[in-house]
């Protein structure tokens, strides 16, 4: 007979494993399967950024943009909140810092679009304020001459992407969670009122049921839906991300950039994380088809673009040594909007993802775990179901 | 972009021979290596200024020609060698493999068709109480350090490892006035005497071990103790090493909780437990590795062919397993010959070349392994060297301690991966090369797992830490 | 005892490098590592639990032997020449 549980949570990153502490914590009995290891894949491979103003993939395409992108923002101030209540409560390993960031403009165009950003910002509730020139020298003397504005969040900040889900791991241990790693599910089959789960460990075949499935494996969401004749519309995308040796503290803040793909900030032991979203090369099957199994390659010119980045917002990092670059794969739905919600056609399934979901980890672990125990979501999730569009348009708009 | 026929990373016995094989068979080469002239760690040539290539290795007759060839080659059409030059990893992109090289803060993209790793091998590391003190050398360190610059980097050393390449060291000590507190080896499966029968496929100058009696003559001459069933447990001092603990062994090498060690005055460790294989570049490239202790640990998975699991990418000589300078000669012409043939098609290598090349190869291959069997290393009893408060991480100062709570406190994690993220081991400059072998054999017993199953470290770009200067110029135009 | 490490005499011109702003001697064909060992300097960074860090492989794996080179920081003293007139800092522990 196989184990029984009323909630099975697949993919073990920051999600999956906030969601297992979530639910755990309500007295749910949960169970958590990762294929490879916690924390191993997008999640421990972000910059571990905590940013709530619009980024430049939302801005960069115009104001319309930037106000659907907007609607996302009620997430991010739950987000905030959350992430400070846990890092209260799980302490250092969570890694939590919100101590301000800083989106930068280097030329008038940039800065007329923080104004117009943090106004529409503003009008959705969240705190930014526009720094001029000498306010942003003030509170930031090592950035470039060239940078001319600033928006400030205080709000902003960072977590660790290296522990913090280990740590919620260890959480959802505490509160009797179930979490088997090298265990990959197989197969996702209806049973009456249940999910059965074929998992594999070690080849070893394994099975479970339970209640509710949620999915929460990033870029293999689309192929665990399938598995249950649902659909998932989000793409993979892979990022690139660098982090030099230790130097001694500098900057508090998590600085990004409002006209090129940046961000960057100092971890607790002192070493700077740099990324921003320059594209990485994903690995390919023979045929040409996407690898998610395969490693995302570095692409130089991308890792040398970043670099300049870096340096033209902050100069004394030229001379830092970078110990380590990455390729993290994050999903992306056509919109740019997270996809939260019930799975299309599969009664008891739900699936979080698209984007961002480091940051609004927090928030879709509460807002499922409400939605799963048959409460009200305290946030409206309509904008972010499943299927707000179908899957043609979403390949289409995506490519 | 220049773009060349055949990269090769390492100018030693592999690397030198595959650059002129295939220079010979009309390939574009180029040869980076981080020392100033060919020759790999066991050809280390002194400085261009200072001296004349020196003799010969003894037991290597071919090597001085080797160096002198690959000297000889620079500045011929077809090669160029990059020395004082860091390969920073290998990168892909749509024209296909390009090898990232720093010369002289100067980060340049080289373009490569097909790229062999021929990285070599290092001094195995070992943890143990106080090796992270001034004063604590590896047998390698202390004889480049001898014999390219003539510095002698204690004056009165304990030397312990089982490795016959600590006796060389121990002579080399003597001969430049130094002296030797102790030499403390755990047993291995081989006897002084059957020395100098594995002399010729061992790495490092063991040629003058092809005079091992005059060695061990030497040493007993000098009254230099020389323990068998023995082991440096810790070493202690203010600023540097002052003095030294040395451990009996039982008769299965593991230390005797019941005996004190004795404690030794003296101001220098050696540490000669054998190498493993330099596989952050092919690690960094994703070839695939294989845990062989005998061969040093981790090797990269090859074909008898040299290919790796990643296409265009071949290895020749200790990356491939440790097996000595004549195997990684031949190694590096069998790659060479594969190389060309698999840019040029078969027609463009005689077949008898490569039958006679796979011969050397299987030929020097025999010999090594019943070597590398004979001074396996007792990874057990050096995994126990570090004590709870032991640095095993030398860059992050991750003790051992630190290693197991995080292996007990989260029952979920069983990858060396993993467990990395998890304590911060192998996250600073040497990128895990010191404390992978510590650090997955703790959790591996943790979990009651093989070396196979937690696996090894990933390597990232790039595999030598590079400015973020260096990298924002990387895709300069030249 | 500045010099007594050296097994043999020199035979490059002799110049003067800059360690923590004290001179020390060092040779045509001395590595840096070399010149700061023979110099008798033992401590050329320190960890990050601040001990002190010298040279452990001498063949630039171990990154036990960095120091800031005309500061450029983490660079191996075994792996590069000694240079008249270099500036070299031992590195603190961060």
């Amino acid at each position: 007979m196989s184990a029984r549980y009323d909630v099975a949570v697949v993919g073990g990153g920051l999600l999956g494993a906030a969601l297992a502490r979530e639910l755990a914590s309500d007295g749910v009995d949960v169970l958590l399967l990762e294929r490879d290891q916690i924390n191993q894949h997008a999640s421990g491979r972000n910059a571990g950024s905590l940013h709530f103003q619009l980024e430049y993939r939302m801005i960069e395409r115009g104001l319309d943009a930037a106000r659907r992108a907007a609607e996302a923002i009620p997430l991010h101030l739950e987000s905030a909140r959350l992430w400070q209540e846990l890092g209260a409560e799980i302490g250092p390993a969570l890694g939590v810092a919100q101590r301000g960031g800083l989106m930068l403009a280097t030329d008038a165009e940039g800065a007329r679009r923080l104004e117009a950003k943090a106004e529409l910002e503003r009008s959705w509730g969240l705190e930014v304020s526009v720094l001029d020139r000498t306010e942003t020298h003030r509170l930031a003397p090592y950035l470039a001459d060239t940078v001319l504005a600033a928006s400030y969040c205080p709000d902003e900040g960072k977590a660790n992407a290296r522990t913090a889900a280990p740590a919620l791991c260890r959480a959802a241990v505490g509160l009797g969670a179930d979490v088997l790693t090298r265990v990959g599910v197989t197969g996702l089959e209806r049973e009456g009122s249940r999910w059965k789960i074929r998992a594999e460990q070690n080849s070893v075949p394994m099975t479970f049921e339970a209640d509710i499935v949620i999915l929460a494996a990033g870029v293999w969401c689309d192929e665990l839906a399938a598995m249950m004749g649902s659909a998932v519309p989000v793409e993979p995308v892979a990022l690139t991300m660098s982090v030099t040796a230790r130097t001694a503290p500098f900057t508090p803040y998590l600085i990004q950039h409002a006209g090129a793909r940046l961000s960057l900030k100092q971890t607790a032991e002192g070493n700077v994380l740099i990324g921003g979203g320059w594209p990485a090369r994903l690995a390919s099957h023979a045929d040409g088809t996407v690898d998610l199994r395969g490693r995302g390659e570095i692409v130089s010119t991308s890792l040398a673009g970043n670099a300049a980045a870096a340096i033209a917002a902050v100069p004394s990092v030229t001379s830092l040594p970078v110990l380590r670059t990455w390729v993290g794969t994050t999903t992306l739905a056509p919109d740019q909007l997270p996809v939260v919600g019930p799975l299309p056609g599969a009664p008891g399934a739900f699936v979080a993802t698209g984007g961002s979901v480091f940051t609004l980890g927090p928030a879709f672990a509460v807002l499922l775990s409400e939605l799963v125990q048959g409460r009200t979501p305290r946030l409206d999730l309509r904008p972010y179901r499943v299927d707000r569009f179908d899957r043609d348009e979403a390949v289409r708009d995506a490519g | 972009m220049s773009t060349y026929d055949l990269g090769i990373v390492g100018a030693g016995p592999a690397g030198m021979t595959a650059a002129l094989t295939a220079l010979a068979l009309g390939l574009s080469v180029v040869v980076v290596d981080e020392q100033q002239r060919p020759g790999g760690q066991i050809f280390r040539q002194p400085p261009a200024s200072r001296s004349p290539i020196p003799k010969g290795v003894a037991g290597y007759p071919w090597g001085q020609s080797l160096v002198a060839d690959a000297e000889a080659s620079s500045g011929r059409d077809g090669i160029r060698w990059c020395l004082g030059a860091t390969a920073l990893g290998v990168l892909e992109d749509d024209a296909g493999l390009e090898l990232i090289v720093r010369q002289a803060a100067r980060t340049e993209r080289v373009g490569v068709r097909r790229l062999l790793v021929a990285t070599g091998a290092m001094d195995l590391p070992v943890a143990f109480p106080g090796w992270t003190l001034p004063g604590v050398v590896t047998a390698g360190g202390m004889q480049t350090m001898l014999k390219a610059q003539q510095v002698l980097m204690a004056r009165n050393v304990v030397l312990t490892g089982g490795h016959p390449l600590l006796l060389l060291v121990a002579g080399l000590i003597l001969d430049a006035g130094g002296d030797i507190a102790e030499i403390a080896l755990p047993r291995s499966r081989a006897s002084l005497r059957d020395l100098p029968r594995a002399v010729g496929a061992l790495p490092g100058h063991l040629g003058v071990l092809a005079n091992a009696a005059a060695t061990a003559a030497k040493l007993a001459r000098s009254r230099v103790p020389v323990r068998r069933g023995a082991i440096v447990t810790a070493a202690r001092g203010d600023g540097r090493v002052e003095e030294v603990d040395v451990a009996a062994l039982r008769a299965d090498n593991t230390i005797d909780p019941e005996q004190a060690p004795r404690t030794v005055p003296a101001d220098g460790v050696v540490l000669g437990y054998g190498f493993q294989p330099a596989t952050d570049l092919a690690r960094q490239a994703g070839c695939g590795l294989r845990w062989d202790s005998p061969a040093g640990g981790w090797v990269i998975a090859h074909d008898d062919d040299l290919r790796t699991t990643v296409p265009n990418i071949f290895v020749a000589g200790e990356p491939a397993g440790v097996a000595g300078a004549d195997q990684a000669r031949a190694e590096g012409r069998l790659a060479a010959l594969m190389v060309a043939a698999s840019v040029r098609g078969d027609d463009g290598v005689a077949d008898n070349d490569v039958e006679s090349a796979r011969r050397d190869v299987r030929r020097a291959r025999r010999f090594a392994s019943v070597v590398q069997r004979l001074f396996e290393p007792p990874r057990e009893t050096l995994t126990d060297l570090a004590r709870g408060d032991t640095t095993v991480c030398r860059c992050e100062a991750v003790t051992r301690d630190d290693v197991e709570v995080a292996i007990e406190a989260n029952p979920f994690l069983s990858s060396t991966n993993a467990l990395k993220l998890e304590c911060r081991t192998g996250m600073g400059p040497c990128q895990g090369r010191y404390c992978e072998l510590t650090t997955a054999g703790l959790l591996a017993r943790g979990r009651d797992m093989s070396m196979e199953q937690v696996g090894p470290l990933n390597a990232q770009f790039p595999i030598r830490p590079a400015t973020v200067g260096e990298i924002g110029r990387m895709a300069e135009p030249e | 005892m500045p010099d007594s490490s050296r097994v043999a005499r020199p035979g490059g011109d002799r110049f003067e490098i800059a360690v923590d702003g004290q001179p020390a001697a060092a040779y045509d064909g001395d590595t840096l590592a070399a010149a700061m060992v023979a110099a008798g300097i033992t401590r050329f960074h320190s960890g990050v639990d601040d001990s002190p860090r010298m040279v452990l492989c001498n063949m630039g794996t171990c990154f036990e032997c960095t120091v800031t080179v005309d500061e450029v920081p983490l660079q191996r003293a075994c792996l590069i020449a000694a240079r008249p007139g270099m500036v070299v800092t031992t590195e603190s522990a961060r």
